[in-house]
C-alpha cells in the first residue's frame, strides 16, 4: 500500500464531482466559506509593559458606547455596545428567532436588523434599535415600516454571496412567509441581485436622498457592500451620501447560497476593513462616515481587533444564532436521526429542518426554540463579547474602544501583516507596503 | 426652495388637512412628494425627476408632463396619474394601488411589481414585468424585448407588438370578459381603441430547483 493523500483530488472534492454528477446544478449550503483565510487569529495585541500603563482591568470605567451615522441623520444611531446583530430574515430565520434577537439587542442596547423578507412586527415590538435593510428584492417593504425604523440599510451586497441576491427554499417559504413577500408558497426563491429602481452610484445618490425624504432625514442610511472591491465600493458609497458603510466579507454567513459563491468570492475580514479605512481616510471621511465590519465575529478579541483596525462597530449574524442554541446537541434535537449530521457539524439551513427551532418555518421545529430563554442567552453572549472588548481595551491602557489603533496590533504571519498592514511580530516589517 | 424644505411643506399641509397641494415649476426635481402615507391630493405642474411619488400610501398624485425615473416607487395604495412619458422602473416594486403613464415608458416598467395595476398608454421598453409577483401591467402600445422575464404571478396585456418573451414567459389568450373589462378600464383612463390584447403570463418552470442533493432528498 502506498500511503498519502492527494491534494488536488482530496475526498471531499470527489465527493463534490460525484454530488455535481447526480445533481445537476450548482450545490447550496448554509453558515459561511470553508476556505482556509487569513482572520483575527493571525493578529495579536501588544498590551501594556512599561512603555504603557494599563488600566484596571476588572474596575476601571472603559466606555463601549458608539454613535453611528451622524453625518446627515438628526438621530444618529447610539449602541451600549459596538457590537449588533446583522440583517436575517424572516423566513430564513423562525419568527423565534427574530424576536429572540430583537428581545436580545434591547437587553444590551444594541440593534437588531430586519433581512430580505420585510419586517416582522414581534420583532419591532421586541428591538428598541431595528434596523430596516432595503434589498434589491424589496420583499414586504412598507414605508410605514419604514418610517418607525432607527436606521435604515441599503444592500448591495452581501459578503457570503456578492454579486446575487437571496435564496429561500421553497420549504421555507410557507404560507405567512410567501405572503409577507407576495411570492407563491413553496417556491425556491432566488432574489434579485440588482435593485429594481438604481443602477449605479450616481443613482445611489439619488436612492439615498429618496429615503432620507421618506424617513424626514431623522436616521442614518447605511450601505452595506459584499467585500470584493472595496477601496472602490467604498468611495463610491461614501460619494453617494452614505452615513455608514457596511462591510460584509466572504467570512460572513448566510443561511443558504450557492457554495462556489461562498467559498470563491470576496476577500476576508481582516483585508476588507483595511481598505475601507484607508478609501475614507483618502476622500477625508474616515471617522465621519460610520465603519461597520461584519463576517466571522466570534468573541471580544475578533470584535476589538477589528475595531483597532478602523472599524467603529461590528455585525454579528451566524455568532447569535450559536448563542441561541445553533448546533447544540439540545434534548429535544436528534441531529444525525433529523438532519444527517451531528452537532457541531450542521450547515443545512437551508433544507428548513434545523433541529433547534432556529432556521425552519416548521411548526413544530419553531417549538423547540423559547424566544425568552433564546434572547437570555443571547444577551448573555453580548455581554460576554463586550466585557472582553473591555478587558482588552483596558489592558491596552485604554479607557475607550473608540481609542483602539492599528498600532495595537501586530501580525503572526506574513499574510497578515500584509492584508492588516501592520508589523509582523518581532520584526518591524510591515509586509506588502 | 430645497427639496426638502418642499416636502416637509407637502408632509406639513398633508398634516394639516390641505384638499389639495399644488406644485407649480417642479423644475425635473427629482424625489418631490416622497413618503406621505396619508390620504391627499397633489398635483405636480411640470416635468419630474427620479422617484416622483414614491414610497406612497394613500396620496392622489396627478402629474402634468414627463418623468424621470421610477415614478411610484412602492406604491402601496394611491393613484398617480402622469400626463406624458415616464423613465425607466416606472412602479417599480409597488404593492397597491394604480399608476397611469398617458405616454409611454422606459424600460423595466413595473419591475419587481407586487401589486396593483400599472396602465400604459404608450409603449414601454424592454424587460417590462420584471420578475414581477403580482398584480397588472397593461400597455395599449408594444412592448420591448425580454417582456415578462421570470415573473413569478401577475399579467401584463400587450396592445400592440411584443420584442420577444423574457425567461420562463409565455402567451395565453385573454378571454372575452378580460378584454371588456380592460376596454372598460381604458375608457375610464381616456384611453381611445379596442386594442386585442395578448396576454403574458408565468410558465412557472422557474419556480423549483429540479434535483435535490441526495441528502435534501431524505430531508425536503
Amino acid at each position: 500500500m502506498v500511503y498519502g493523500s492527494n491534494q488536488v483530488w482530496a475526498p471531499w472534492t470527489v465527493d463534490d464531482i460525484h454530488s455535481k454528477a447526480d445533481l445537476g446544478r450548482y450545490r447550496i449550503r448554509g453558515m459561511s466559506t470553508h476556505q482556509k483565510i487569513t482572520h483575527f487569529d493571525d493578529l495579536t495585541f501588544l498590551s501594556t509593559g512599561l512603555t504603557r500603563f494599563p488600566l484596571e482591568g476588572y474596575k476601571e470605567q472603559c466606555n463601549t458606547r458608539v454613535e453611528l451615522g451622524g453625518l446627515n441623520a438628526e438621530n444618529p444611531l447610539v449602541l451600549e455596545t459596538p457590537i449588533y446583530i446583522t440583517g436575517m430574515s424572516w423566513g430564513a430565520l423562525s419568527a423565534n428567532a427574530k424576536t429572540a434577537l430583537g428581545k436580545a439587542a434591547s437587553m444590551v442596547g444594541t440593534a437588531s436588523c430586519t433581512g430580505d423578507g420585510g419586517m416582522l412586527p414581534a420583532e419591532r415590538e421586541a428591538s428598541d434599535k431595528l434596523i430596516y435593510q432595503v434589498l434589491p428584492s424589496r420583499y414586504g417593504l412598507n414605508p410605514n415600516h419604514m418610517a418607525t425604523a432607527q436606521a435604515i440599510e441599503i444592500v448591495v451586497g452581501q459578503g457570503a454571496k456578492p454579486g446575487t441576491g437571496g435564496l429561500l427554499m421553497g420549504v421555507k417559504v410557507l404560507d405567512e412567509v410567501a405572503e409577507s413577500r407576495d411570492l407563491p408558497p413553496g417556491i425556491d426563491q432566488r432574489s434579485p441581485a440588482r435593485h429594481p429602481d438604481w443602477l449605479g452610484p450616481d443613482d445611489l445618490a439619488i436612492k439615498i436622498e429618496q429615503l432620507r425624504e421618506a424617513t424626514d432625514w431623522k436616521v442614518p442610511i447605511h450601505v452595506k457592500l459584499g467585500a470584493c472591491r472595496v477601496a472602490d465600493d467604498v468611495k463610491l458609497a461614501a460619494k453617494a451620501g452614505a452615513d455608514a458603510i457596511v462591510i460584509d466579507s466572504m467570512v460572513a454567513g448566510t443561511g443558504a447560497s450557492a457554495e462556489i459563491l461562498l467559498d470563491h468570492s470576496g476577500i476576508p475580514t481582516v483585508p476588507a476593513i483595511v481598505l475601507a479605512r484607508e478609501a475614507l481616510r483618502e476622500i477625508g471621511l474616515y471617522r465621519k462616515v460610520s465603519l461597520i465590519a461584519s463576517g466571522g465575529i466570534r468573541n471580544g478579541a475578533d470584535v476589538a481587533k477589528a475595531l483597532a483596525l478602523g472599524a467603529d462597530a461590528v455585525a454579528i449574524g451566524i455568532a447569535a444564532l450559536i448563542a441561541l442554541n445553533c448546533n447544540r446537541d439540545i434534548p429535544e434535537a436528534n441531529f444525525e436521526q433529523e438532519i444527517g449530521l451531528p452537532a457541531g457539524s450542521c450547515n443545512r439551513c437551508h433544507t428548513g429542518k434545523c433541529p433547534v427551532g432556529i432556521a425552519t418555518q416548521d411548526p413544530e421545529l419553531v417549538k423547540r426554540l423559547d424566544p425568552d430563554e433564546g434572547a437570555e442567552r443571547v444577551a448573555n453572549f453580548l455581554n460576554s463579547m463586550t466585557m472582553e472588548l473591555a478587558l482588552l481595551t483596558r489592558s491596552l491602557g485604554k479607557g475607550d474602544v473608540k481609542s483602539l489603533e492599528p498600532e495595537d496590533l501586530a501580525a503572526l504571519t506574513i499574510e497578515a501583516s500584509a492584508m492588516a498592514r501592520v508589523p509582523l511580530v518581532g520584526t518591524d516589517k510591515v509586509f506588502g507596503i | 426652495m430645497t427639496t426638502r424644505e418642499l416636502n416637509r411643506s407637502i408632509k406639513a399641509a398633508v398634516a394639516e388637512g390641505a384638499d389639495e397641494i399644488v406644485i407649480k415649476n417642479p423644475a425635473a426635481r427629482h424625489n418631490i412628494a416622497v413618503g406621505i402615507r396619508q390620504s391627499c391630493k397633489i398635483m405636480i405642474e411640470g416635468s419630474v425627476g427620479y422617484y416622483t411619488a414614491s414610497q406612497l400610501d394613500g396620496p392622489e398624485v396627478s402629474i402634468t408632463g414627463n418623468a424621470g425615473w421610477a415614478l411610484g416607487e412602492n406604491l402601496m395604495s394611491g393613484k398617480i396619474t402622469l400626463s406624458k412619458n415616464a423613465g425607466a422602473s416606472v412602479g417599480a416594486s409597488m404593492r397597491g394601488g394604480e399608476m397611469f403613464v398617458g405616454g409611454s415608458a422606459g424600460a423595466r416598467a413595473g419591475i419587481s411589481m407586487k401589486g396593483g395595476t400599472l396602465l400604459i398608454a404608450g409603449d414601454s421598453g424592454f424587460l417590462t414585468g420584471f420578475m414581477m409577483q403580482k398584480g397588472r401591467i397593461i400597455v395599449c402600445g408594444s412592448v420591448g424585448d425580454a417582456a415578462g422575464d421570470s415573473m413569478y404571478e401577475g399579467t401584463i396585456y400587450v396592445g400592440a407588438d411584443v420584442g420577444s418573451l423574457g425567461a420562463d414567459a409565455k402567451y395565453e389568450e385573454p378571454t372575452e370578459d378580460e378584454l371588456i373589462e380592460l376596454w372598460a378600464e381604458l375608457q375610464r383612463s381616456g384611453v381611445d381603441g379596442k386594442p386585442r390584447f395578448r396576454k403574458i403570463v408565468s410558465q412557472k418552470k422557474l419556480y423549483h430547483y429540479d434535483t435535490l442533493e441526495r441528502l435534501e432528498r431524505t430531508l425536503i
